[in-house]
Parts: C-alpha cells; sequence; structure tokens
C-alpha cells in the first residue's frame, strides 16, 4: 500500500441495506494502525414488558450526513491519533437483532479509538437527526434518546 | 417563501411558508402553528434546523433567504 494515499478518512454511510461489521471494520484498517475499535448497536426483542417485533428508522438525511461529519471532526480535534473513522447507520426496517448502527475507529494504540468509538456513539444520540419507530403486536412508539441534547433529561 | 418539512412522526411533510425576511424562531413557531394548531402540543419537545443548524425555539434572530429550509425536529433516538 502506498502509504502517501493513507490519509485519515471519514466514512458514512446512511442506507437500507443490512449493515456489515467486515465490511465498516475494513474500511477503517490502516498499516499505521495496531487497533480498530468497534461499536455495532443491535435491535433489541424487548421494551418494558413488550415485545418488539422489529425497529424502523427514518432520517433527515442531508442533515443527519453533516452531523455526523462535525462528529468526526470533533473526534480528530480531541483524539489527534485517530486515523479511519467509519459510521454505519441503517434506515427503514431493522429486524430484531440486526445492527442498527456499526461504528469503527482505527488508531496506533488502543486507548484513542476504544474512547473515540463510545464518543462517537454517545454523541450520535445526542444530535444526529434520526428517529427510531419501535413496533411491538398491535400498536408501535416514537422513541426518544435521553440523550437528545433539547429535552428534559428528566423526563 | 421558505420551505418548511417535519418527519413522519411529526406529521407535516413538506410545504413552503411565506414570512418575514427577519423573525425570531419563536415567531416563525407561531407562524407555522397558525396553520396547522395540533403542532402547538409538542412545542416543548422540538427544535428547529434551518439550513441544517439547530436553532432553539425562542428570541433567536432568523435571517431567512428565500428557498431557506426549515425543519421541525422532534426528540431524536438514532443509534
Amino acid at each position: 500500500m502506498d502509504e502517501s494515499e493513507d490519509v485519515p478518512k471519514d466514512f458514512i454511510e446512511l442506507k437500507s441495506e443490512k449493515l456489515s461489521v467486515d465490511e465498516v471494520s475494513e474500511l477503517v484498517i490502516s498499516p499505521c494502525c495496531g487497533a480498530v475499535s468497534l461499536f455495532i448497536g443491535t435491535t433489541r426483542n424487548n421494551f418494558e414488558e413488550k415485545k418488539v417485533i422489529h425497529l424502523e428508522y427514518e432520517a433527515y438525511v442531508s442533515m443527519a450526513e453533516t452531523e455526523i461529519k462535525k462528529i468526526c471532526r470533533d473526534v480528530r480535534q480531541k483524539w489527534p491519533s485517530v486515523k479511519h473513522i467509519a459510521v454505519h447507520h441503517r434506515l427503514g426496517v431493522v429486524p430484531v437483532t440486526e445492527a442498527s448502527v456499526i461504528i469503527a475507529i482505527s488508531s496506533p494504540h488502543r486507548a484513542e479509538s476504544l474512547e473515540a468509538v463510545m464518543y462517537c456513539i454517545n454523541t450520535l444520540k445526542a444530535s444526529v437527526p434520526i428517529w427510531k419507530k419501535e413496533i411491538y403486536e398491535g400498536e408501535y412508539s416514537w422513541k426518544e434518546n435521553k440523550e437528545c441534547f433539547w429535552t428534559n433529561s428528566e423526563k | 417563501m421558505i420551505g418548511v418539512c417535519s418527519p413522519k412522526l411529526a406529521g407535516l411533510r413538506c410545504e413552503t411558508l411565506s414570512v418575514p425576511r427577519q423573525i425570531t424562531s419563536l415567531q416563525l413557531w407561531e407562524e407555522i402553528v397558525k396553520i396547522h394548531p395540533r403542532l402547538a402540543v409538542i412545542r416543548d419537545q422540538v427544535v428547529f434546523a434551518v439550513q441544517q443548524e439547530y436553532v432553539l425555539l425562542g428570541d433567536q434572530l432568523l435571517v431567512l433567504q428565500p428557498g431557506d429550509e426549515v425543519a421541525i425536529i422532534p426528540p431524536i433516538s438514532g443509534g
């Protein structure tokens, strides 16, 4: 691999197809990095004793991509040694146990990528305009993240 | 004329609206609620995104250009 082409990159994708952990982690692998840290958000089958049939995600797509790019920029400011960042979020129907979001970050040593992945998912939940609907048997509910930066967290 | 959009859960989708070029974010909300009174119940839960930048409902003065897009953003639940 020509190392002069290994410039830090952000890979951001919102799509309705099934997400692939292999694909996302391969995006961030780099010869200068000894660590790739990963977060996978999967669909739980229950909420407050109700059985969840599946989730549906909707997004304000152009703004969601912009907000994720801002998160990547913040990650690089806080952890300058971070190399590549990949954030894939699924839209539309997500069946139980399948991934709704995968975040992968590479860095030379593990501390930075581990911390950066946590920051990335926490900030995504606070600020990226994506909405999740849980479908139960016979009813549904639009969810609200407690991290959402403009709502009262004491709800 | 600006475009006002919201996701499915807020029930609005997209439509155009004629507003003064300079208007506070709260005044803009009130203009929208005049046309869609049922949105009044979600006032405390939403923010705007004006040209994809978040704006809280309040005294912030917006300087809007024709064709600007304002989105009503209910509480988010990504990730």
